[in-house]
C-alpha cells in the first residue's frame, strides 16, 4: 500500500509558492484596461473606442481620423475623444490605482495584525476622511474648486485620523488591541460628529451619502495623476515589507529575535496603509470589501508568502474595482451607479463565507 | 581582566511588573560553550530572565550582555546574529515548508530586499540535517508532529548562526522519548560546535543529566548556582519546591536524579484538615521558630506583613504559609494591609511574636489592635533588656492597650500552644 498523502490542517492551497499566479492577474489585469473603456453610459461603437485610445497613445500618431466611420455626436470627434479618453478611460485608471491601494492596504494590515479579517477601513480611517468630506460639503468651501476641496479634506480626515491612533499605537501601552480599540472608539466619535453635523445641515446629507457609496466618476487626469503617485510610491514601499510580515506572522517577539524590529516595522506599515487608504478614499469616497478580499483571493491562488500576497493583492484589488465597475455599468446601462454598491454587493457573501470557513476551521483545531 | 568576556552576562538585573517583583537583583555569568539549566518553580522568574537577556522587556535596574555587548545598546539585528531563541511554544499560521521556514532564521544576515542566497539555503539545510529533518525540506511545518516542530524550531535558531542560544522550556510539550531526542541534539551542539546555551527548564532530572551547571531561581532571586552534582540536593527540593524528595544517583551517568515523594506541605489553595488558621505577627526571624511550631502542630498559619528578603517569611513559606509581603524597607503599604486584613478576618487567633517594631511595620499592630476584643490575641513575653520599639514609644503603646484589653501573655511557644490547646474547641474550624 502506498504512504498515505501527509495529513494538513490546514487549506492546502496553502501550501508552496505559485509566483506565476502573479504574472496571469497582471496579464487579465492589462487586459481590463484595455477592454474597459468599451463600456460607457453612452454607446460608442468598439471599434472606434480602440481607435481612439490607439490614436491617443500614440500622441495622435496612430489613426489621424479615429472617428471614421462612427456616428458622431455634436461635438464632433473630439466629444467622443473626450468621453473615452478623458472620461473613461481615467475613470478605468483610477479604479485600478483605488483597488489597488485598498488591496495592498488591506494585505499588509492583515499581516500586521494577523487576522484575516482586518481591512484599510479597519483603524476608523473611513469615518476620519467622511468627516473631513462632510466639512467640505457642508460649509460649501471652494464651491467651484470642490474637485479640489473635497479630495483634500477628505485626505486630511482619513490621514488625521490614522496618525492620531498611530500616536497611541507609539505610546508605552500600544499593544495591538489598544490600537484597535482606539480605532473603534475614534471611529464612532467622528461618526457621531458627522451625524451632528449632518442633522443641522440636511441639504448636505444627500452628498455625503453618494460620497459614503463610493464612486469613481467625475474625476480628471490630474487627479488620477496625484492618486498614482502617491500609490504607487507608498504601494512599492510597502510590497518591499513581504519579508519582514512573513516573520511577524510567528508573533512579534518571535519575529523579533530573529532580526526584525516588529514595533518599528509594524508603526511604519500603519502608516504607509494609512497613506494609501487616505489617497484612495480621497477620490473615490468608501469602497468596502476591496481591500478585505482581495489578499484571500491571491492567498488560495499564489500562497500565503506575503512576498506574494501583497504585490498580488494589489493587482487582484485593482481587477475587482474594476470589474465591479463593468459589471454595473453592463447590468444597469445608462445609469452611474455607486461602485461601493457593488463591490459590497460580491464582498459581503465572500466576508460571509470566510467567517463560515474561519470557525469550522477552529472548531476542528478544537476538538 | 584576562578572563574572556562571557556569552551572557547577567549584572544585578531587576525586573519587576508593575507591584510585582519579577526578578531580583540577578546576576551571574555564562561562559562561552557552557549548557546552563535555568531551574524553579513556576513564576520563580525563569521566562522573565530569559526574555530579559533578548531584550524583550526593559529592566528596573541593572543590565544584560552579550558578548561583552550591554544588549539595550544593540539593534535588533545585531542582537539576532548573537542570541537565538527557541520559544516555548510556536504556532505558525500557514503550512509553510520546512525548508522556507527554517530560511525565517536567516533573516538577520540579509540584506534589505537581498534574496536568500546558496549559502543560506546550505546553512538552513545544514541545520535541517541536524535535527534529523534533511529529508522532510517541502514538508509543511503544520504538517508535521509537535516534537517535530519543536526540532524545525531548533533548525531555526541553528540556521542563525547566533554563538548564544536560549531555549524556554524545550521540551514542555513532548513526549519522554522526545524530551530526550531534543536535549541530546542541544547537548551536541554545545559539545561540538561550542555553542553557549541557556535552557529555562522544568525537569530537574533532565536538567541534570544534560546540563553543565544549573541555576535556580526561586522569586525572582538567584537561590542556587553550580554543577548538578553539588545544586541538585534533597534539602534544595524543599526549600525551594517544596517538595519532599529522595535523591539518587544514576549509575550509568552518575547524574543525580530526584524522586519526588510527596509535598512539604500542601500547597496553599487546598483545603487542609488541620487547626487554625492562627495569624502570626512577626519579623527580623523572630517568629520562626512560632511559625514552624506551630504547623507542626497542624496549625494552619498566615503570617505578615513581613518584608522580602525576611527570614521569618522564609520560614513562612517553607511552611506553606500564606503571606503578606512587602518589598524590602518600605512602609506596609495599602495593598498588603488589604491583604493582611484578610487573613485577620479569616484567623481564629493572633500571635504577636517579639520583634522588633519600626515605622514601616507598625502597622502590624494597628491591624492587630482592631481585631482586639473579637479575636484570642497572645503575645510572646519580649526578652528584658532589649530594645525592640524603634517607633519612639507608638509600639509599646498598642502593646500596652493589647494587653489591657484582654490580650494574653505567653513566656514561649510551648506555653502558646497549651493555650491554643486550651481554646481548641472554639478553634477547631
Amino acid at each position: 500500500m502506498a504512504t498515505p498523502p501527509p495529513v494538513s490542517t490546514e487549506s492546502p492551497e496553502a501550501r508552496g509558492r505559485r509566483p506565476w499566479v502573479l504574472g496571469l492577474f497582471f496579464l487579465l489585469l492589462a487586459l481590463g484596461v484595455l477592454f474597459s473603456p468599451l463600456l460607457g453610459t453612452v454607446a460608442i461603437d468598439p471599434a472606434t473606442v480602440l481607435r481612439i485610445l490607439v490614436h491617443q497613445a500614440s500622441g495622435g500618431a496612430l489613426y489621424a481620423n479615429p472617428c471614421a466611420g462612427a456616428s458622431l455626436p455634436a461635438s464632433g470627434c473630439s466629444g467622443l475623444i473626450e468621453i473615452v479618453w478623458d472620461a473613461r478611460l481615467s475613470e478605468v485608471v483610477l479604479a485600478v490605482v483605488v483597488g489597488a491601494a485598498l488591496g495592498v492596504s488591506g494585505g499588509t494590515l492583515q499581516g500586521v495584525f494577523r487576522n484575516p479579517l482586518a481591512d484599510p477601513f479597519l483603524l476608523g480611517l473611513s469615518s476620519g476622511g467622511t468627516l473631513g468630506a462632510a466639512i467640505v460639503v457642508v460649509l460649501n468651501i471652494g464651491v467651484d474648486e470642490q474637485n479640489l476641496f473635497l479630495p483634500l479634506f477628505a485626505f486630511l480626515g482619513a490621514i488625521g485620523t490614522g496618525l492620531v491612533i498611530l500616536a497611541a499605537a507609539r505610546s508605552r501601552f500600544g499593544s495591538v488591541e489598544t490600537l484597535l480599540l482606539t480605532g473603534v472608539a475614534l471611529s464612532s466619535f467622528l461618526s457621531s460628529v458627522l451625524s451632528l453635523i449632518l442633522l443641522y445641515n440636511p441639504t448636505g446629507s444627500l452628498q455625503v451619502d453618494f460620497w459614503l457609496l463610493g464612486n469613481l466618476g467625475a474625476l480628471d487626469w490630474s487627479q488620477d495623476g496625484i492618486a498614482f503617485g502617491i500609490v504607487l510610491v507608498v504601494g512599492t514601499l510597502l510590497a518591499t515589507h513581504g519579508r519582514e510580515l512573513n516573520l511577524l506572522q510567528l508573533g512579534p517577539e518571535v519575529a523579533q529575535s530573529l532580526g526584525v524590529d516588529s514595533r518599528k516595522v509594524r508603526l511604519r506599515l500603519l502608516l504607509l496603509t494609512s497613506i494609501a487608504t487616505a489617497a484612495a478614499v480621497a477620490f473615490t469616497g468608501i469602497i468596502g470589501f476591496v481591500g478585505l478580499v482581495s489578499p484571500h483571493v491571491v492567498r488560495r491562488l499564489a500562497g500565503s508568502d506575503y512576498r506574494l500576497v501583497l504585490p498580488g493583492a494589489a493587482l487582484v484589488g485593482g481587477g475587482f474595482l474594476l470589474a465591479a465597475r463593468d459589471i454595473s455599468l453592463v447590468a444597469f446601462p445608462g445609469t452611474l451607479l455607486p461602485i461601493g454598491i457593488f463591490t459590497s454587493f460580491a464582498g459581503a457573501p465572500f466576508f460571509a463565507y470566510l467567517l463560515y470557513r474561519r470557525r469550522r476551521v477552529s472548531t476542528m483545531g478544537a476538538v | 581582566m584576562a578572563e574572556p568576556v562571557p556569552a551572557l552576562r547577567v549584572r544585578n538585573v531587576s525586573v519587576r511588573f508593575g507591584e510585582r517583583v519579577a526578578l531580583q537583583d540577578v546576576d551571574f555569568a555564562v561562559p562561552r560553550g557552557q549548557f546552563v539549566a535555568l531551574a524553579g518553580p513556576n513564576g520563580s522568574g525563569k521566562t522573565t530572565l530569559l526574555r530579559a537577556a533578548l531584550g524583550f522587556l526593559p529592566t528596573e535596574s541593572g543590565s544584560v550582555e552579550l558578548f561583552g555587548a550591554e544588549v539595550s545598546g544593540l539593534s535588533v539585528s545585531e542582537r539576532a546574529r548573537r542570541v537565538a531563541w527557541v520559544p516555548q511554544e510556536e504556532n505558525p499560521r500557514d503550512d509553510i515548508p520546512l525548508l522556507d521556514y527554517v530560511l525565517f532564521g536567516r533573516y538577520a544576515h540579509l540584506g534589505w530586499l537581498e534574496r536568500e542566497s546558496d549559502t543560506d539555503r546550505q546553512a538552513a539545510g545544514r541545520a535541517l540535517d541536524a535535527v534529523a529533518l534533511g529529508d522532510r525540506k517541502q514538508d509543511g511545518i503544520l504538517s508535521i508532529s509537535g516534537g517535530e516542530r519543536q526540532r524545525a524550531i531548533l533548525a531555526r535558531a541553528l540556521a542563525q548562526e547566533s554563538p548564544l542560544v536560549l531555549l524556554d522550556e524545550p521540551t514542555s510539550h513532548l513526549d519522554i522519548a522526545h524530551q530526550l531526542d531534543i536535549l541530546s541534539r542541544v547537548r551536541a551542539l554545545v559539545t561540538e560546535r561550542k555553542v553557549t546555551v541557556v535552557a529555562a527548564m522544568h525537569d530537574l532530572n533532565l536538567a541534570a543529566r544534560f546540563s553543565d551547571r544549573i541555576v535556580v531561581l526561586s522569586r525572582g532571586r538567584r537561590v542556587a548556582d553550580g554543577p548538578p552534582n553539588e545544586v541538585i540536593s534533597e534539602e534544595l527540593l524543599a526549600r525551594v519546591w517544596g517538595v519532599v524528595a529522595d535523591l539518587r544517583r544514576d549509575p550509568r551517568t552518575g547524574a543525580p536524579y530526584l524522586l519526588p515523594h510527596h509535598l512539604v506541605v500542601p500547597s496553599s489553595g487546598t483545603p487542609f484538615l488541620g487547626k487554625g488558621p492562627v495569624h502570626v505577627v512577626g519579623g527580623g526571624g523572630a517568629a520562626s521558630s512560632l511559625i514552624r511550631r506551630l504547623s507542626e502542630a497542624g496549625y494552619r498559619v498566615t503570617a505578615g506583613a513581613l518584608h522580602l528578603l525576611d527570614s521569618d517569611l522564609e520560614t513562612a513559606e517553607s511552611v506553606g504559609a500564606l503571606t503578606a509581603v512587602e518589598v524590602p524597607f518600605a512602609p506596609i503599604g495599602p495593598e498588603v494591609r488589604e491583604r493582611l486584613r484578610g487573613f485577620l478576618d479569616a484567623a481564629t487567633a493572633v500571635v504577636i511574636a517579639p520583634f522588633p517594631v519600626g515605622p514601616s511595620n507598625l502597622p502590624n499592630l494597628e491591624e492587630a489592635r482592631r481585631v482586639l476584643g473579637r479575636l484570642p490575641i497572645f503575645l510572646l513575653r519580649r526578652p528584658a533588656n532589649e530594645t525592640w520599639d524603634f517607633t519612639g514609644g507608638a509600639a509599646t503603646a498598642i502593646e500596652e492597650e493589647l494587653r489591657h484589653g484582654g490580650a494574653v501573655e505567653v513566656a514561649n511557644a510551648d506555653d502558646l500552644l497549651a493555650a491554643l490547646g486550651a481554646r481548641a474547641p472554639t478553634l477547631a474550624r
